[in-house]
């Protein structure tokens, strides 16, 4: 489902949703998946947050749009090297190289995944960067990282309230922000994405709205405010930002995806259109009874008063976006939503 | 010396929330008893911590598909309302409509069943029960959706009379089958695929889809019923309409209201106060409200009698000792491990043990549970990093000769602070010598966490441990 402006600039026609749920620690399917990142070569690599039931198994799962699960790597629960407590984020950059943050260790892990196009043991471990603290480089709950075309990370450092811009290795550079609702100040910011032109957008999470800097930080303009109406955000968590500048953003309190203009005017919502994916049609060849039960089922059923808000609709939902955490891109103008309490994601294809 | 004022609005404040640190006491003892009554009958912004922050750090409390992760959601609704009252009351109906996980596979839709408790438990019996009727888990919980006009399944009908209204002895088995054939036809949506996912803890392949009400008409038996002497084609409403008018009716609600809100045990004091209450229920038109002011303005909630007369459940238990250490504000990483130390003392949230409900007062305790009902609390109360423990050590300090108390001073302020608890002259005299082991204390200069610190901490978990703390 979509609503779009009559002037709107853009289309975006579904294309698939890709995922099942993964109850166990490790194999195909996706546990509370928090990030996308999408490799040139076609590989699409899954960040599973995980509940913690299923700490243990932490990890990022590797799959393609043509529905094959091609591996997985980390090493779950914990501080050691290549373990997570809580992950957020990831960016690829240039060479390859896939860049996880850590809200709860205060860091950025780094992967190769340069090796092996089919997936198999293709990450290699490189490092982990940043220490918890308030100083120059420091992080206090790392959450959105984005890479400029200098392979510059950005990290959003969001219990500081400010932007940090590292070398892909970790030098610090510079940081930006604040504490506040003013321009460039940040309320715990979550989202990072960075357009073309290098410019910086900030998924500015309690403000309710984006923020757009230079990549040195100076500010130009800010989107939205808080509502359900266009344009409008409800604890935006992701932005990314297509080659001809349009702006996704992950509106995930109001359990949709908007798509703005280059200078921020309102173009179309999406709400999520989820179809049976080539996993779950495995599951429900194998569970008949189940699938002949769900075929004469209403999934987009009307709701009574008190269950008539964006995530009581969406728990109710089955094709609607629950907890649209991150917006991707890749190379061919698709759109990659990940919908954490789905255990999925859906695809979408720019005209 | 304990004014009977503090001490009486710590005793409703145990009873109609789950204590109060001295800073909360202070602000409720400012706008009075009758005041306090109000403010915690007519709940209003609960200021617990918002959804947004627990749902960006805790995915498995976005999605609540989970026991453990859903019981912590409420949880931390508990440990950070302002509105006590709201939680208690909640609390209340849980335990008596017990709905449980473990035949529902179904935790999201149990924490709206307990948000219809917020929205209408202290309103309209009538209303209430309607609303239960209506509710998705309950309905599957007692079979409703197998409740059909051609075919009527009575385990809902049953219990709606004999543990939930009147209790049994009032009614006859015409009446529960009457009472069945009315709720003919309330269901949930999609109940067949639901069912099916519910039998076969099916989360497959997107996660749980939640539950909503839905009325099949062509499902409902429309015929006439007899119901308690009264004919009619009868609905579920018109059902509810009659059992809200019985005797029964209102006995059995004031009476578990009673048994939760005031004592265990009903004494004859306590029986005159069952019966305001039961005079209540009918003059304010079934309200739950009312009954509750009749009985906290009743001379024998206001007793010595009543005090300290209930035994402390362990949800009471584990949110009382959290609210007063101050902890678990801000989400937590790892916060589903303390929740489930409720259900290791035998009262899971979400979970209770059959449609009975938990079985209360003494039951609580046996030696296990008592051994995890100390360990907790002794560990939350001793840690002297904690913001409610630093709170209480600032009060020792500032109420202190030149910042020194004596051992004496040291124990009844402990006890002060952490209620007023009213303890045994042998379990005082046990707390003295303790904090007589270092004489006196000194507390000028005192740094977190340093050993004079600590000795406020360990009489704080010495307390913990005290036969008097484990009552309300």
């Amino acid at each position: 489902m979509s609503t779009q402006t009559k002037s709107s600039e853009i289309v975006l026609d579904y294309v698939k949703t890709i995922g099942i749920v993964n109850n166990g620690y490790n194999g195909r399917g996706f546990a509370n998946p928090y990030d996308i990142a999408v490799g040139g070569d076609g590989r699409i690599f899954v960040l599973n947050r995980c509940d913690p039931l299923r700490a243990s198994a932490i990890r990022v799962g590797i799959c393609n749009l043509e529905d094959e699960y091609l591996g997985e790597f980390g090493r779950g629960f914990g501080a050691g090297d290549e373990q997570f407590a809580w992950p957020v984020a990831m960016v690829l950059d240039s060479r390859y190289r896939l860049h996880i943050t850590d809200e709860h260790n205060h860091r950025v892990t780094t992967y190769d995944t340069s090796g092996d196009a089919s997936g198999n043991a293709s990450a290699k471990y490189l490092s982990h960067w940043g220490k918890p603290g308030t100083g120059d480089g420091e992080l206090n709950g790392p959450a959105g990282i984005a890479v400029d075309s200098s392979d510059n990370l950005f990290v959003v450092d969001q219990h500081n309230s400010r932007v940090q811009k590292f070398t892909s290795d970790g030098k610090f550079i510079a940081n930006w922000g604040s504490f506040g609702g003013g321009d460039g100040q940040f309320n715990l910011p979550w989202g990072a994405a960075v357009d073309k032109d290098d410019n910086v957008y900030i998924a500015d999470w309690r403000n309710n709205r984006i923020q757009k800097f230079t990549n040195d930080g100076e500010f130009l303009a800010a989107f939205g405010n808080s509502g359900e109406g266009e344009g409008q955000f409800q604890r935006p968590t992701s932005v990314a930002v297509d080659p001809e500048g349009f702006i996704y953003v992950a509106d995930w309190g109001n359990e949709r995806v908007q798509v703005l203009g280059p200078d921020g005017s309102f173009q179309m919502i999406l709400r999520g259109e989820a179809t049976v994916s080539k996993w779950a049609e495995a599951y429900f060849d194998s569970n008949p009874e189940e699938k002949a039960e769900r075929d004469i089922s209403n999934l987009k059923p009307e709701l009574p008063a008190h269950l008539n808000t964006p995530y009581h609709i969406s728990s109710q939902t089955e094709p609607y976006f629950w907890g649209p955490v991150s917006v991707s891109l890749d190379r061919e103008g698709r759109l990659y939503v990940a919908e954490t309490n789905r255990h999925r994601f859906q695809v979408y294809q720019k005209r | 010396m304990i004014s009977n004022d503090t001490a009486l609005m710590a005793h409703l404040l145990r009873r109609a929330g789950f204590g109060a640190n001295r800073d909360e006491l202070e602000s409720y003892l400012e706008i009075g008893y009758d005041g306090a009554v109000e403010a915690l009958l007519n709940p209003s912004d609960p200021g617990n911590m918002p959804d947004d922050l627990i749902r960006r750090y805790h995915v498995d409390q976005s999605e609540l598909r989970d026991l453990p992760s859903s019981s912590a959601y409420w949880m931390y609704r508990m440990i950070s309302t302002s509105c006590p009252m709201e939680e208690k009351t909640a609390l209340f109906w849980h335990g008596l409509f017990a709905t449980g996980y473990s035949k529902l596979n179904q935790a999201r839709s149990q924490l709206n069943q307990v948000e219809m408790f917020r929205r209408s438990g202290l309103g309209s019996f009538e209303d209430l029960l309607v609303e239960l009727s209506k509710d998705p888990a309950m309905i599957v919980w007692l079979d409703n959706n197998e409740n059909h006009g051609a075919s009527i399944n009575e385990n809902y009908g049953r219990e709606l009379l004999e543990l939930f209204s009147m209790g049994i002895g009032n009614y006859s088995e015409d009446d529960i089958k009457g009472c069945a054939r009315a709720f003919t036809g309330w269901t949930l949506g999609n109940a067949e695929y639901m069912s099916v996912r519910a039998a076969k803890d099916s989360i497959w392949p997107y996660g749980r889809i939640a539950w909503h009400f839905d009325y099949r008409e062509e499902d409902h038996d429309d015929g006439e019923k007899t119901f308690l002497g009264e004919t009619g084609r009868f609905n579920g409403e018109d059902i509810i309409a009659i059992i809200v008018k019985q005797e029964a009716t209102a006995r059995f609600v004031a009476t578990r209201l009673f048994q939760f809100f005031a004592a265990d045990e009903i004494t004859e004091a306590g029986e005159k106060t069952i019966e305001a209450m039961m005079a209540t229920y009918f003059s304010s038109g079934y309200q739950i409200r009312d009954m509750l002011r009749t009985l906290f303005h009743s001379d024998y909630f206001k007793s010595e009698e009543a005090r300290f007369a209930r035994v402390k459940g362990p949800v009471e238990m584990v949110v009382g000792a959290i609210r007063m250490a101050g902890n678990y504000q801000d989400p937590y990483l790892g916060i589903e491990g303390v929740a489930n130390t409720m259900f290791y003392m035998g009262q899971g949230l979400l979970r209770p043990p059959t449609v009975e409900g938990w079985h209360e007062g003494a039951e609580w305790i046996d030696s296990g549970a008592l051994v995890e009902r100390v360990n907790f609390v002794a560990k939350e109360l001793s840690n002297v990093s904690s913001p409610g423990v630093r709170s209480i050590i600032e009060r020792l300090e500032a109420g202190a000769d030149q910042g020194v108390l004596q051992p004496s001073e040291l124990a009844d302020g402990c006890l002060d602070l952490l209620g007023p608890i009213q303890v045994s002259e042998e379990t005082r005299s046990v707390l003295v010598e303790y904090a007589s082991r270092h004489g006196d204390l000194d507390l000028n200069g005192h740094q977190p966490g340093d050993q004079a610190e600590q000795r406020v901490g360990d009489i704080l978990r010495l307390v913990a441990a005290t036969r008097e703390y484990q009552l309300a």
